[in-house]
């Protein structure tokens, strides 16, 4: 029994693993970010309050007030007021 | 008209002149931007260049895999390089949007018009902004592009694989005499290279060449010399071994391929490193000869392996037991195939720098393979094994028929014009065959190494049980461990070896190599075998430091400073769980594992764990407070409910205490904390020992009185302050009780006290005649045994009347059981 909460709680765990971008929507609407990541662009709607794990390995995102930024895959992109900031 | 046109360029000019401060402003905030923006566009046109370049290559029509994978590597260096010079305006982007929300927004329609030099810093700041992003997205476009091009890699290079495998060549062209009058040519364009070569060599650099095998061969000698004196007893089969263990077969087949192979690889590299030093070679000869000794090396090692598998001469040290006869010619049949295909590439190499016709690459791809395909087939229905009754029995199916049918279909491929294809199938068959079979001896060793008792067999294990002091269980544990580690090893070794046999490339390994450790993402999953492994080794030196600080500070800060080993205790145990929860901390974020995400794991299983783990949670706290408080330490003698004994140990969750009848009692904490703990020695060791004594009325109960408090004065362990009390407890029922009660510094020798004080009493009452009276409680009546007699005949008369007596008895019962039914036994209880 021990052996399956610990293993349950590292799974967990790892399922936060800080090996890629995460972003994280403080805001009361959706917010949508474009991912361009190995030669196509996708939507990323992040819901009220919702955090997104992406782009592992590196990739460019648009986001909401227009600016293209660049990414290594280890940032986290948090949105509050419909302004994104880049930690 | 005019008029207007002058307002408006005057307006024009008072605008510029009007922008020209703030503008100058907005560039002292972010100097360098423009510099900034000039460098990181060059960069990228650059790298676009590049990228053209490369394109270009890759659309030029006879491109092989390894140009189509470097092409890969270098592209992914650009898009790498795209995204760095895209970061190079993460910060001046961020100050600009800082600005432009200290500015606010523009005044709506309406409102007040803001200050000119506000407008004009905020258009300013926008115009930088939309140029960084026009650069940022010249990136972006570039990463696109790249990640086409690659795809575009990776489908051109099935094509590639697919179409060599598929190629029909016509036969016919090939086989014909035109392709031995060419094969001719080439011998003799080969001859006179080598040739003309050969007296350039002699006559010119005759010194240099000789210094130069020289110089390899001392080298090849001093390895293989130096590898027989360190390993050679070990790894060197030995005939006059009856039956070798298995592991022993093993080790020396692993060992006895690898050690020469080692060697001679040495021998033929430092040679051409040596041949190349010197300026010996010339032109082709460098390309001949470095694929003439790599042929060489392949040959001798798939000679060596299958020797040291097979063993022709010494069947004792087989590792497959087939017979003699065979055994020999299945290592001549595997050395002819790893010849055959060596020389098969040797050629290939000449073809290719005498530029010669594809026919005759065509021919002799061809005839290596039919012949390797009908070496195939001779393995295979090679009858190996030798049955009791002497008759000769074939490989298991499943060999057999893959053996077979691998010959077979290369020599058809061949036959039907797939020459691609066979000599595919053929070099795999050899190489991977090679190598699984190495591995697999590796593996073999291993789990033999790993079995109970196997390590301490190998020379290892007997030279640490004899230099060391570690228990056969120790030894069987780290037997255990070292198979893990060669397993780990050979997987590690040989997985990219066979793939790189398969047609895959450096590049695609190191690519998979570095996806696995940076972090493989399955879904919203992502794992890194890197940060993993980073945390475990984290917290290994973490656990490591922490158990060494724990022992330096036991062992020569405190007990040099005479800290009371009840502290030590303490400050011992709460050092060694902060380390190990430190270390745990620290390896959790070195393993990349984000803590907040813990958190909130805990958060929600709190409720569960409140419940469920209440015992467990409270024991620990209790334990803590244990540690802080210290009501009792190692070695003290408690009382806690009907427990008593000496506390061997306080753990976080429980306490030991050891009964002074030896039982460990294991004691939650929690119990301790909770309840009445008795201490007997927690601030000393003082205790009172209480004896009771009574006296019979009547005797003179002063002098009784004088005589106790002697006694007790006398005895050498009772302490004189406190001073010993006699107290005259009561008018018993049946006697004057006293009470003696006296201080002992040592309460755990109140024992030896108590006897030594109650045989003084009863000794010395003897003497002055006071009677300690005893109250009968019940009269017990013993039976006494008759004594023994001593007449003899009269035992003698009296044995043979009893004799008479039962022999009557018996013979009435035996009359009575055959006129009446036997009567039932009565019930056990």
């Amino acid at each position: 029994m021990w052996k399956s909460v610990v293993a349950a709680i590292a799974f967990l765990a790892l399922g936060g693993s800080a090996f890629a971008a995460s972003a994280v929507n403080k805001d009361a609407q959706t917010r949508t970010l474009i991912v361009t990541e190995g030669g196509g662009k996708t939507e990323l709607a992040l819901a009220a309050g919702e955090t997104v794990e992406f782009c592992p390995n590196g990739c460019f995102v648009t986001l909401p007030n227009g600016d293209l930024e660049a990414l290594t895959g280890s940032e986290t992109v948090e949105i509050s007021g419909g302004v994104a900031r880049i930690k | 008209m005019i008029f207007r046109l002058l307002r408006l360029i005057l307006i024009a000019i008072v605008a510029v002149a009007a922008q020209s401060s703030p503008g100058a402003m907005a560039q002292a905030i972010g100097q360098g931007s423009t510099q900034l923006i000039a460098d990181q566009t060059k960069a990228i046109q650059d790298l676009t260049a590049k990228t053209d370049g490369l394109e270009n290559k890759l659309s030029a029509p006879d491109q092989d895999d390894a140009g189509l994978v470097d092409i890969r590597l270098q592209l992914e260096d650009i898009s790498r390089a795209a995204l760095n010079s895209a970061l190079a305006f993460r910060s001046r982007l961020n100050d600009i949007n800082a600005r432009i929300q200290v500015l606010g927004p523009p005044p709506a329609q309406g409102q007040p018009p803001e200050p000119a030099i506000v407008a004009n810093e905020r258009a300013a700041l926008t115009a930088e902004k939309a140029e960084i992003n026009a650069v940022v997205a010249g990136a972006q476009n570039l990463s696109i592009r790249i990640s086409g091009l690659v795809d575009r890699i990776a489908t051109l290079r099935s094509q590639l694989f697919r179409s060599v495998l598929t190629k029909r060549y016509e036969l016919s062209d090939a086989l014909s005499p035109q392709a031995f009058s060419d094969a001719h040519d080439q011998f003799t364009g080969l001859y006179k290279a080598v040739a003309s070569w050969l007296t350039f060599a002699l006559k010119f650099k005759f010194q240099a060449m000789l210094a130069a095998t020289l110089m390899a061969l001392a080298l090849a000698a001093v390895l293989l010399i130096g590898g027989r004196r360190l390993f050679g007893r070990i790894f060197e089969a030995d005939a006059s071994v009856e039956e070798p263990s298995y592991l022993s077969r093993l080790s020396v087949a692993f060992w006895s391929t690898l050690l020469p192979t080692v060697a001679l690889g040495a021998f033929l590299a430092s040679t051409v490193f040596f041949f190349n030093y010197y300026n010996v070679l010339r032109g082709d000869i460098g390309e001949f000869l470095n694929a003439l000794l790599s042929v060489v090396a392949v040959a001798f090692c798939v000679n060596r392996l299958t020797n040291a598998a097979l063993e022709p001469r010494l069947p004792n040290w087989r590792l497959i037991p087939v017979a003699t006869g065979p055994a020999r010619w299945l290592v001549r049949l595997a050395t002819a195939m790893a010849v055959v295909l060596g020389f098969n590439y040797f050629l290939s190499v000449v073809n290719e720098k005498m530029g010669s016709p594809l026919s005759l690459t065509i021919a002799r791809s061809f005839v290596a393979t039919v012949i390797v395909g009908v070496i195939l087939i001779l393995m295979g229905v090679l009858k190996p094994f030798r049955a009791r009754d002497g008759s000769w029995r074939p490989w298991p199916a499943w060999l057999r028929f893959i053996a077979i049918g691998l010959g077979v279909s290369t020599i058809a491929a061949a036959l039907l014009g797939y020459i691609g294809l066979a000599l595919f199938v053929s070099i795999q068959v050899v190489v991977t065959g090679t190598t699984l079979i190495t591995a697999y001896i590796g593996f073999l060793s291993a789990r033999a190494i790993g079995e109970e008792g196997g390590f301490a067999d190998t020379s290892v294990g007997r030279w640490l049980s004899a230099n060391s002091s570690y228990e056969d269980t120790a030894l069987d544990q780290l037997g255990l461990v070292v198979s893990i580690a060669i397993n780990l090893m050979i997987v590690l070794v040989f997985l990219p070896l066979i793939l790189l046999m398969w047609g895959f490339q450096p590049g695609d390994i190191e690519t998979w190599a570095f996806k696995l450790a940076t972090g493989v993402t399955i879904g919203s999953v992502t794992i890194s075998v890197l940060g993993i492994l980073t945390g475990i080794v984290v917290f290994a030196i973490g656990y490591f430091l922490t158990r060494w600080f724990q022992g330096w500070l036991d062992g020569s800060v405190m007990a040099r400073g005479k800290v009371d080993t009840g502290v030590r205790n303490s400050i011992r145990l709460a050092v060694g769980y902060a380390g190990v929860a430190l270390a745990a901390l620290v390896g959790i974020s070195a393993a990349g594992i984000d803590l907040s995400n813990l958190a909130l794991v805990a958060g929600a299983l709190s409720l569960g764990i409140g419940f469920g783990l209440q015992n467990v949670v409270s024991n620990f706290v209790s334990g803590l407070i244990l540690l802080a408080e210290r009501p009792f330490k190692v070695g003290d003698w408690i009382v806690a409910g009907d427990i008593s004994g000496t506390v061997r140990k306080i753990s976080v969750r429980a306490t030991e205490i050891e009964t002074f009848q030896r039982q460990s009692v294991i004691l939650p904490n929690s119990n301790l904390i909770n309840n009445a703990v008795g201490n007997w020695t927690h601030r000393n060791k003082l205790g009172r020992v209480d004896i009771k004594v009574g006296v019979a009325y009547g005797s003179d109960v002063k002098r009784v009185h004088a005589i106790l408090l002697g006694i007790a004065r006398a005895h050498p362990m009772v302490l004189k302050n406190p001073e010993p009390f006699v107290l005259f407890a009561n008018f018993g029922p049946a006697a004057l009780e006293f009470e003696i009660r006296v201080f002992v510094a040592d309460v755990l020798n109140g024992s030896i006290v108590q006897n030594d004080i109650r045989f003084a009493i009863f000794d010395i009452f003897e003497d002055e005649h006071i009677e300690i009276p005893s109250a009968p409680r019940a009269v017990v009546e013993s039976k006494k045994h008759e004594p023994w007699p001593i007449d003899d005949d009269k035992i003698e008369a009296e044995f043979a009347e009893r004799e008479r007596l039962e022999a009557e008895a018996a013979a009435e019962q035996t009359r009575l059981a055959k006129t009446k039914r036997r009567g039932r036994k009565p019930d056990p209880d």
